[in-house]
């Protein structure tokens, strides 16, 4: 693969970026709708008065709502728009049908608003992630269909014979996506106790491995060169990363109810294949590492730059952490505590959003056939991102484990090892402001890149 | 050599694509089959759905509140799963006795399955019988009137429904009582 199939072919084709543009944007959005509800939960914990008297905004029904809203509304809808974006460049055509992908887009809209409505009035079906009542779950598979007869019908017409790595990964997690999808939240209706919870670790675990990682690799192994203009290290090493990824996930659902009423069988596998996960990530962290070689310099004034290799660090450290948990002795310490949210949060905030956002920078000037709004304010949001972040997970890490070792000394009470948390989650609502800042700036960025375009055409594409 | 890596590398997506659908099926339908335990409930469980459909006042209260746990979102916040670490059996224990450990054949009938994946509070899966149901009124109007610096959230629109207030104490007080494990069958009322 020479980086000639990576640079240059957009081009042949003049793409609209319709879509592309449309989602991207609504994710913004609803990420900061969904960064509002993080801070309000999380001011919760400390003041668990705070609109206690109001029902639909009670911290049971506002979780389900943050958490939906980042992973559905602003991080897929992310991913989702930036693969409108690459695919037809990888392929050297144009997106296969805008009007699909803007019908699409409504169909989105609608859903992230529904679940928003139904949530708060307190439809929620009890399974984590899968809170969505039924008619919004098949709104979901339909919309998901258009997605991947979009994007399968551009690959399918392309101009290059060579599948670049990104494809893979998408082609692959549009079709795992939909058996993940279908099972957490249709085969569940269909069983109850701990069949049941193992079907719902399945999809929650590989919603996590099958769809958003292989959606946000996809996004890093397409936008490190091109933001770079650095060739990828190796393909034969992003192929082994592949397929390695194929092999290991599904396998690992069960390690979160490691320790509870569940078959020790199944907890031993879940194990085995959970330090498996080293195998993938190391290839690729390697692979992104080794094409930054010589290009570090970048990393001073390159905004997407700076998203996309703190985001490759950020998945290094998750992925070293997600093996650890799961053996039994670190397990017994740090299960159920907020080590595991904090563990969760650079998961999707720092990894994934990661990649996503500086995407998301490289990619909409490109769209809007402009220039960003503004690199300083990019700048500062990476800043307040990063600060924030590492405060946050820092500070659960820290005292998660400390609470975890103080529930296994049971001669504690356990209100006490709350009262403990709280300068920890104080720490946490600080670093939180601090990424609902970097989110707001985002944001506002991009609205003024698309607003202020007329004023700062740009030759290069 | 691009040939070359295409050929093994298509090899090996075979292999993967088949260690996929291995994987997601032994991991999925494969151990529900296998270990009956999962499906076969304990001696002393009562499928309350059943029972509420037949009329069985009690049980429908029980199920009317199990609702409003997985309406309000409880489960975020509280486990139900004794695990087979010392400590949680003392910390779900009752006056120095051990609980049992919890075992798939006590939630055969739960569905939704509320295991959960947070303690921000206590497990819940002993509680049954640990609190009398005043208690538990008052708790849920205001937790820290009577735990000073929980961060459990007031409930005041349940607290102020006599229907809802006593459908969810039924259902708190149902919990864990399949084994019926404490010693002279000691649970508050
Ligand atoms: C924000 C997290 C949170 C939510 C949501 C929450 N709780 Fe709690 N709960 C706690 C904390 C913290 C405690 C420990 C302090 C206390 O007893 O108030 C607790 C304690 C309890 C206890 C006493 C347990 C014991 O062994 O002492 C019960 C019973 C309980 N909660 C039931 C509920 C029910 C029912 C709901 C939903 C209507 C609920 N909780 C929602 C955090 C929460």
């Amino acid at each position: 693969m020479s980086a000639e199939d990576v640079k240059g072919p957009s081009a042949m084709a003049a793409h609209e970026d319709k879509s592309a543009f449309g989602f991207v944007m609504a994710a913004g959005l609803f990420f900061v709708v969904s960064g509002i509800y993080a801070l309000v939960i999380a001011a919760k914990l400390q003041y668990p008065t705070l609109l206690g008297s109001v029902s639909w905004l009670t911290y049971g029904r506002m979780r389900p709502v943050h958490t939906n809203g980042m992973l559905f509304g602003w991080l897929l809808a992310a991913d989702m728009g930036l693969i409108y974006y690459l695919v037809p460049r990888l392929c050297g055509v144009k997106l296969w049908s805008e009007k699909l992908g803007l019908a699409t887009l409504a169909l989105w809209i609608t859903i992230i608003l529904g679940a928003v409505v139904t949530i708060s009035l307190g439809f929620n079906q009890g399974l984590e992630y899968a809170e969505l009542p039924l008619w919004l779950d098949i709104l979901v598979v339909i919309a998901w269909i258009m997605f991947g007869i979009n994007i399968f019908a551009t690959v399918a017409v392309r101009k290059y014979q060579q599948m670049y790595v990104s494809l893979w990964y998408i082609l692959a997690s549009i079709l795992w996506t939909a058996f993940v999808y279908l099972v957490g939240n249709f085969a569940t209706m269909f069983t109850s106790g701990v069949n049941q919870a193992n079907l719902n670790w399945f999809y929650v675990h590989n919603a996590v491995g099958l769809i958003f990682t292989p959606l946000g690799l996809a996004l890093g192994y397409y936008f490190i060169p091109k933001a770079s203009e650095a060739p990828l290290y190796s393909h034969r090493l992003s192929m082994i990363g592949f397929w390695s990824l194929a092999f290991v996930y599904v396998w690992t659902g069960a390690h979160h109810m490691l320790h509870g009423p569940i078959s020790q069988w199944l907890q031993t596998v879940s194990i085995l294949f959970s330090v498996m996960l080293m195998i993938p990530v190391w290839s690729l962290v390697w692979n992104f590492f080794a094409t930054m070689k010589g290009q570090w310099h970048q990393l001073k004034d390159n905004v997407p730059i700076k998203f996309l290799m703190s985001g490759t660090i950020f998945y290094l450290l998750t992925c070293f952490q997600g093996p650890m948990h799961s053996l039994r002795s670190v397990n017994a310490i740090v299960s159920k505590t907020d080590w595991i949210v904090g563990h969760a949060h650079m998961a999707v905030l720092g990894a994934f959003s990661f990649f996503a956002v500086g995407g998301a920078y490289y990619a909409i000037p490109r769209m809007l056939k402009t220039k960003l709004h503004s690199q300083a304010l990019a700048n500062a949001s990476f800043w307040m991102w990063l600060v924030g972040g590492l405060s946050f997970f820092v500070s659960l890490w820290i005292g998660g484990f400390l609470q975890g070792l103080q529930w296994n000394d049971p001669s504690i009470p356990f209100i006490d090892t709350v009262k403990f948390m709280q300068p920890f989650w104080a720490v946490r609502l600080i670093g939180g402001i601090l990424m609902f800042g970097g989110i707001l700036i985002f944001f506002w960025n991009i609205v003024a890149t698309f607003t202020g375009r007329a004023d700062r055409p740009s030759e290069a594409l | 050599m691009i040939n070359k890596v295409n050929k093994s590398s298509m090899i090996f997506a075979v292999a993967a694509t088949v260690f996929f659908w291995i994987g997601g099926i032994l991991t999925t339908a494969a151990p529900a089959l296998l270990d009956k335990s999962w499906s076969k409930p304990a001696p002393g469980l009562k499928d309350y759905a059943t029972l509420a459909k037949s009329g069985d006042a009690d049980a429908k209260a029980i199920m009317e509140g199990r609702a409003i746990y997985v309406r309000e979102g409880c489960w975020y916040c509280h486990t139900q799963q004794t695990r087979t670490i010392e400590a949680d059996t003392i910390r779900s224990g009752w006056r120095g006795e051990k609980s049992p450990v919890s075992t798939p054949d006590e939630f055969v009938y739960d569905q939704p399955h509320m295991f959960g994946t947070r303690r921000t509070g206590p497990d819940l899966s002993r509680v049954g019988g640990k609190y009398d149901g005043q208690w538990h009124a008052a708790h849920f109007r205001d937790p820290r009137s009577l735990v000073p610096g929980s961060a459990m959230p007031p409930f005041p629109w349940i607290a102020n429904d006599p229907k809802e207030l006593a459908a969810l104490t039924a259902y708190i007080q149902s919990l864990g009582r399949a084994k019926n494990w404490r010693p002279s069958g000691d649970y508050e009322q």
